[in-house]
């Protein structure tokens, strides 16, 4: 698809856009081939080398979110981010328009008040301005989003010599999205599979990220992974040769080990042979501490758990988290003290690894329940919209009614994240049953509405009350709705 | 395929969804969930769902008991704009119940709440466990002037 195809598209030379670069041409995007000699003759590596070297080295891989949308502000940034913390993979992350398809309001923003855009409008800006960027970094890129349709957004990136692209066709969907359908995602994230697949036999290896976060509240660990599986195995199907599994950080120690020591095992049971595949943590992803040392101890302990995991790459957050987007400061901070857990010192610190078995075998044995009779089917794609359409699959809090949101997570007393209810997920009745048995403790065999609201709040605020920082007092008169707020959906990709 | 005639009476329906401009889910699929588990068959439009989609759906399930509308973000007032015109030009016509965190700041009082009856809502909760016993008061009081309205027939 060209970006000319875009019927929404014929305003956009009329716009003069700030920067040094002049918009690039949109009917003139590189073939994937010519796309695939740049990258080439750039002679830097690619993120799928760095996951690969940094594997090998038994380190983790740091990566920060980063997205303004002004190009000067974006290569400050970037310039910036590298030369203070040196992360192994630098990011762009895209604004909402630019998710949506909306190529024209973003260049509109960009050309009036830059400062508006949540991300850098990759296709507003172009190509050209895309290789300015890449060439001014040694890192690799990777484009972060959340979009259910990134066919032209691919495009342009692979032409900025851009080597990692997050997304997938239920991921970038349900949580960002109220009423695509899935059969349009889905469709849409094949041509870019199939587009990886093309420049992979001109010799150019993409890693597609997955984006196992979800609504990024209280995710059970077999939901995110069964997710990533199926995105997976399209995209091996379609020709994808490198898959970063993310999973996000929930925030029990043995449950977030065993998830991410999961995705090599499902990789095996799952993916052809000759597909890399790489676990990816996100660091805790929901309600973060409000005081500078809790949200640095949350950010440390993030980093932990990939060491431990032995995630190829962690995606890093900062202590000014609980309050939007944070400063270039801020952000090399994050990515320094993230590093930290990198140290050769560190190798102490071990985890309970019976204890890290029981909860791999619990989740292996949920992924396979959910999986299995889908990877069955002759059309993988149907069995998945179906299988949402009835509740077989399933995710927490959707934004999209598309899912059912039919399944209930809770935290059990250790802190683990349990199913309250499995809705029609297809469980065998001993994985109901314990996950019952576990949470029975937490609220008895039937709580009442306001006592699950409650509940469930307070399994959001976690780490507010691992950390005892009190909810601001709110005064409540006694005609005063009593406020159920709790986390936001959907998550933003970046924090904006 | 809910209903044939010799099943059992259609299950008690109710529309529900978050305000136009508010996107938190949470809530939102609780009360779905907590309404299901008690047998009500659950319409659930999700987040943002503005006006207009709340009156579709009514046209649609004629049946529905009451939408129940939450709002999170304190923009309800405006949220609501055209709540009242669906309801003259009888597109809603059952009542309309509205629940959250519903206005902006931490001083919530009766003219706020009097602005939202004038904009059309029926009911106000201020606890969502409240919310199964309203829905079954409002049941009863139909069902009081149903039987009302044959007696002066038969009469």
């Amino acid at each position: 698809m060209s970006l000319s195809a875009f019927p929404g598209f014929p305003g956009f030379p009329a716009f003069p856009a700030h920067g040094s670069a002049p918009p690039s041409d949109p009917a003139a995007t590189p073939t994937p081939a010519e796309s695939a000699a740049y990258i080439t003759s750039l002679g830097k590596p690619t993120a799928a080398e760095v996951l690969d070297r940094c594997r090998a080295r038994g380190r983790v891989a740091i990566q920060p979110r980063c997205g303004v949308g002004g190009h000067e502000e974006m290569k400050a940034l970037l310039a910036t981010l590298e030369a203070e913390a040196a992360p192994d993979i630098l990011t762009l992350t895209i604004d909402s328009h630019t998710r949506l398809l909306r190529f024209e309001e973003a260049l509109r923003t960009l050309n009036l008040r830059p400062a508006d855009l949540n991300g850098y409008p990759m296709v507003a800006h172009g190509w050209r301005r895309g290789r300015e960027l890449n060439e001014l970094i040694e890192a690799p890129l990777e484009i972060r989003h959340g979009s259910p349709d990134a066919r032209i957004l691919f495009d342009v990136s692979v032409a900025s010599g851009i080597t990692s692209f997050e997304g997938g066709g239920i991921s970038y969907n349900l949580p960002y999205s109220k009423a695509v359908p899935l059969a349009e995602s889905l469709g849409a994230w094949q041509d870019v599979d199939r587009r990886c697949g093309e420049l992979a036999e001109h010799g150019v290896v993409i890693d597609r990220e997955l984006f196992g976060t979800l609504t990024a509240v209280l995710v059970p660990p077999s939901i995110s992974l069964a997710i990533s599986v199926l995105e997976a195995v399209l995209a091996a199907r379609a020709g994808v040769r490198c898959i970063s599994v993310a999973y996000p950080q929930g925030g029990h120690l043995a449950q977030d080990v065993a998830a991410l020591r999961s995705i090599p095992v499902l990789a095996e049971r799952y993916l052809p042979a000759g597909v890399t595949v790489h676990a990816v943590l996100h660091e805790f992803m929901g309600v973060f501490p409000r005081q500078r040392d809790n949200a640095e101890d949350l950010i440390f302990y993030g980093a932990l758990v990939a060491r431990l995991g032995g995630a190829s790459k962690l995606i890093t957050k900062t202590h000014q988290e609980a309050y939007g987007i944070p400063d270039t400061a801020a952000n090399v901070e994050g990515l320094r003290l993230a590093d930290r857990a990198n140290s050769p010192l560190l190798d102490f610190i071990t985890v309970d690894d019976d204890q890290v078995q029981r909860e791999m075998t619990w989740i292996l044995d949920e992924v396979a329940d959910l999986v299995e009779p889908l990877l069955e089917r002759a059309d993988l794609i149907e069995a998945i919209i179906e299988a949402f359409a009835e509740g077989r699959l399933d995710i927490p809090f959707s934004a999209s009614r598309y899912a059912r949101s039919d399944l209930i997570p809770r935290r059990d007393p250790s802190g683990a994240i349990r199913y309250l209810s499995t809705g029609e997920l297809p469980f065998s009745s001993a994985h109901v049953r314990r996950n019952t048995e576990l949470l029975h403790a937490v609220d008895g065999p039937d709580p009442a509405l306001d006592a699950l609201m409650r509940g469930l709040t307070g399994d959001i605020n976690h780490f507010r009350h691992v950390f005892q920082e009190e909810e601001p007092a709110t005064p409540a008169p006694r005609s005063a709705p009593r406020p159920v707020s709790a986390a936001r959906t959907p998550p933003t990709e970046e924090p904006i | 395929m809910r209903i044939t005639s010799h099943q059992e009476p259609t299950a008690r329906t109710v529309i529900l969804g978050v305000a136009a401009s508010d996107s938190h889910a949470v809530a939102n699929h609780l009360i779905a969930y907590s309404l299901r588990g008690l047998g009500f068959d659950v319409v659930n439009l999700g987040t943002c769902t503005p006006v207009e989609e709340f009156a579709e759906a009514c046209v649609r399930h004629p049946d529905a008991e009451a939408v129940v509308i939450g709002s999170l973000n304190g923009h309800i007032h405006e949220d609501l704009r055209g709540l009242d015109r669906a309801k003259q030009s009888g597109r809603i016509t059952c009542p309309v119940i509205v629940g959250g965190n519903l206005s902006v700041g931490s001083h919530k009082g009766g003219t706020s709440h009097d602005r939202l009856y004038a904009a059309g809502v029926d009911h106000i909760l201020s606890d969502p466990a409240e919310l199964p016993g309203l829905l079954d008061a409002l049941r009863a009081e139909r069902a009081g002037a149903a039987a009302n309205r044959t007696g002066l027939a038969a009469s």
